[in-house]
């Protein structure tokens, strides 16, 4: 049987995974491994349960122990997505929004965009 | 039978206004460049225009930095260029960051890493930003053996890739002559900035540029919103076409002075109008654009020591609407104040006004504000850079009128402070003469290459219609050009200088 808030833990380590290659190639792998921590430090304010989750050197997330073990679902799901939010805000923050949607789009070519509520983006 | 052909070099455009021009028509394809300069130069900014001028889907350029610059904030500095284009970027525009490489290991994975990149892309632009950054890591380390069999494998491979490549770096210019790479590259530019008096003055030169003929010296460029703008020195003369003996005279707006002219200014001169302040040099002038615009020619007034409109307003008190003539697109007012100009920028500004609306009369007025408008550093260079100016518009068949103030003075006469009387085609002399106990004006007509011209001194005065002159030849004195004449048939005494009057605009 699969954990649900593991799933929903592993869903944010995933888009952090993705955005970790292309994001590495453009800004090096310390570059990415600052921006995401950062992500991860302002994650933390809104949500104290981050607090155990570490950068490794190389930009990836590390989780202690199995994901999301004998943590409330909900508060797991909103802390992994406040952790993408902010990633994404600090690369559209840094390059714009235009930019950063562009890098997002090639990541996740066949997302549905135009859900995405950005003014520049507007379909 | 036909022998076997020369290779045909297509040349790219640079994507830098003005720099194809300086290049000999733009960069050869495939070539490997260095673009050399301190921080803040503009050696990314060129780099980029010529990126995003040239990369295609089908000939993606592959951008590498090294150190110097992460391209997240390099993109996000440079999005801010007109010429930066969202759409290039990862189909057209590829950002490569090589920092940990860098850090972590050696040349040779630099090379492999840069080389694994570029067989998997196939790119038609290739750019290492910043070179130095790495040489310096292998100076830490590597031997200077290894050093020059890295920059040289590099080279090999970056001339032997199909693609146009660039290395961007920070040198001074003994590193310039020693560094094998800069005589390994095929294209090599130096961007300067330099700080003069309170100006910052940007030049860029063409150190090598293998196969064709670039244009020597050093050319000002400006970056602005656009990004560089580059300035060519022989702007314009390249196409310079022989004056017609026979050409059309142009009214200067005053019947009488275009008498003293053989019929008027021939189409084409360059002409200087000298005189204290207050002799009425801008009336003149703007007299000679109103009378251009009432025969249906478009003319530019540079002015540099008043506004457009309070120049236009000054107009309206002789009676001359310059109002309407800027608005219907006859007349532009090119009002260049800026304290740190080139006059290759300046030159530019004005071409492309004169460009843009046909102009065939110009006034610049004056010459001096003209030269304080300029950044110190080309305060030296004013009157070579008005040669090629003046040669470069009366060139295109536009006929100039420029002021100058001169100091007056009763043991001499003259024409200018800037020995640049031999620059100009025709010279009228205004000054003022102490004549039966009043100060009076009188020009003269010095000198016409067109043609024959009046010798005359005439007196002449600025009523409500402008420049008027009032009298026939000034008879009966003697040594009129002094300032303090004499009445003939009295012995001649040595008088004091007049009295200079306040100046009049």
């Amino acid at each position: 049987m699969v954990d649900p808030s593991g799933a929903k833990v592993q869903a944010a380590l995933f888009v952090c995974e993705k955005l970790r290659i292309p994001l590495s190639r453009l800004s090096g792998t310390a570059g990415y491994s600052v921006l995401v921590g950062r992500a991860l430090a302002l994650a933390k304010a809104e949500y104290p349960s981050l607090v155990s989750w570490r950068i490794r050197e190389d930009g990836s997330l590390e989780v202690p122990g199995p994901a999301g073990q004998g943590r409330d679902t909900e508060e797991i799901q909103k802390a992994g997505a406040a952790l993408v939010a902010q990633l994404l805000e600090l690369l559209a923050t840094f390059v714009g929004e235009i930019l950063a949607m562009r890098l997002v789009r090639d990541v996740w070519p066949d997302a549905p965009y135009e859900l995405i509520d950005i003014e520049t983006e507007k379909p | 039978m036909n022998g076997p052909t020369r290779v045909n070099i297509h040349k790219l455009p640079t994507g830098v206004p003005g720099l194809d021009e300086i290049m000999g028509g733009g960069l050869p394809e495939f070539s490997f460049n260095i673009i050399a300069g301190t921080p803040g130069c503009g050696k990314t900014t060129f780099a980029h225009q010529f990126v995003f001028a040239n990369a295609t889907p089908e000939h993606p350029a592959l951008y590498f930095t090294v150190l110097g610059e992460p391209a997240l904030k390099m993109l996000r500095y440079q999005q801010q260029y007109s010429f930066f284009d969202h759409e290039k970027l990862s189909s057209s525009i590829r950002f490569i960051n090589l920092s940990q490489v860098v850090l972590e290991k050696d040349l040779g994975a630099v090379l492999a890493e840069i080389t694994k990149e570029v067989e998997a892309a196939s790119p038609g632009i290739v750019v290492v930003d910043s070179f130095r950054t790495v040489v310096r890591k292998a100076q830490g380390g590597a031997s200077e053996m290894e050093l020059q069999s890295f920059v040289q494998r590099l080279a090999l491979h970056l001339t032997s890739w199909q693609a146009t490549t660039f290395l961007l770096g920070e040198y001074s210019d003994t590193e310039m002559r020693d560094n094998p790479v800069f005589t390994v590259a095929d294209g090599l530019f130096r961007l300067y900035q330099s700080v003069e008096r309170n100006s910052i003055v940007r030049k860029l030169q063409i150190m090598k540029l293998r196969g064709q003929a670039s244009v020597p010296g050093l050319h000002t460029f400006r970056i602005s919103d656009a990004g560089l703008q580059a300035f060519p020195r022989t702007l314009g003369l390249t196409g310079r076409k022989e004056k017609k003996t026979a050409r059309k005279r142009l009214s200067t707006g005053i019947a009488e002075l275009d008498k003293m002219m053989g019929g008027g200014i021939p189409e084409g001169d360059s002409i200087l109008v000298a005189g204290p302040s207050g002799s009425g040099k801008s009336v003149l002038a703007t007299q000679f654009i109103a009378e251009g615009l009432r025969n249906g020619e478009p003319g530019i007034a540079a002015v540099f020591e008043e506004r457009p409109q309070e120049y236009a307003t000054r107009a309206k008190s002789f009676g001359l609407d310059l109002d309407t003539p800027q608005k219907n697109g006859n007349l532009h007012i090119l009002y260049l104040r800026p304290l740190d100009l080139s006059v290759d920028e300046t030159m530019q500004e004005i071409l492309d006004a004169v460009k843009k609306i046909g102009a065939k009369r110009l006034v610049i007025d004056s010459l001096a504000g003209f030269e304080m408008a300029l950044a110190p550093g080309f305060r030296t260079d004013f009157r070579e850079s008005l040669y090629r100016m003046m040669g470069a518009l009366t060139g295109i068949g536009v006929t100039i009128l420029s002021t100058v103030e001169t100091t007056e003075s009763s043991n001499a006469y003259p024409f200018s402070s800037y020995a640049i009387s031999f620059l100009t085609d025709d010279i009228i002399r205004l000054r003022y003469v102490e004549i039966d106990g009043q100060l009076r004006m009188v020009l003269t007509v010095i000198k016409m290459r067109g043609g024959k011209h009046s010798r005359d001194i005439r007196e002449y005065d600025i009523t409500g219609e402008g420049m008027v002159i009032i009298g026939p030849r000034l008879k009966g004195y003697r040594a009129l050009t002094t300032g303090v004449p004499e009445p003939l048939g009295r012995p001649s005494q040595k008088r004091k200088s007049p009295v200079k009057p306040a100046g009049r605009k």
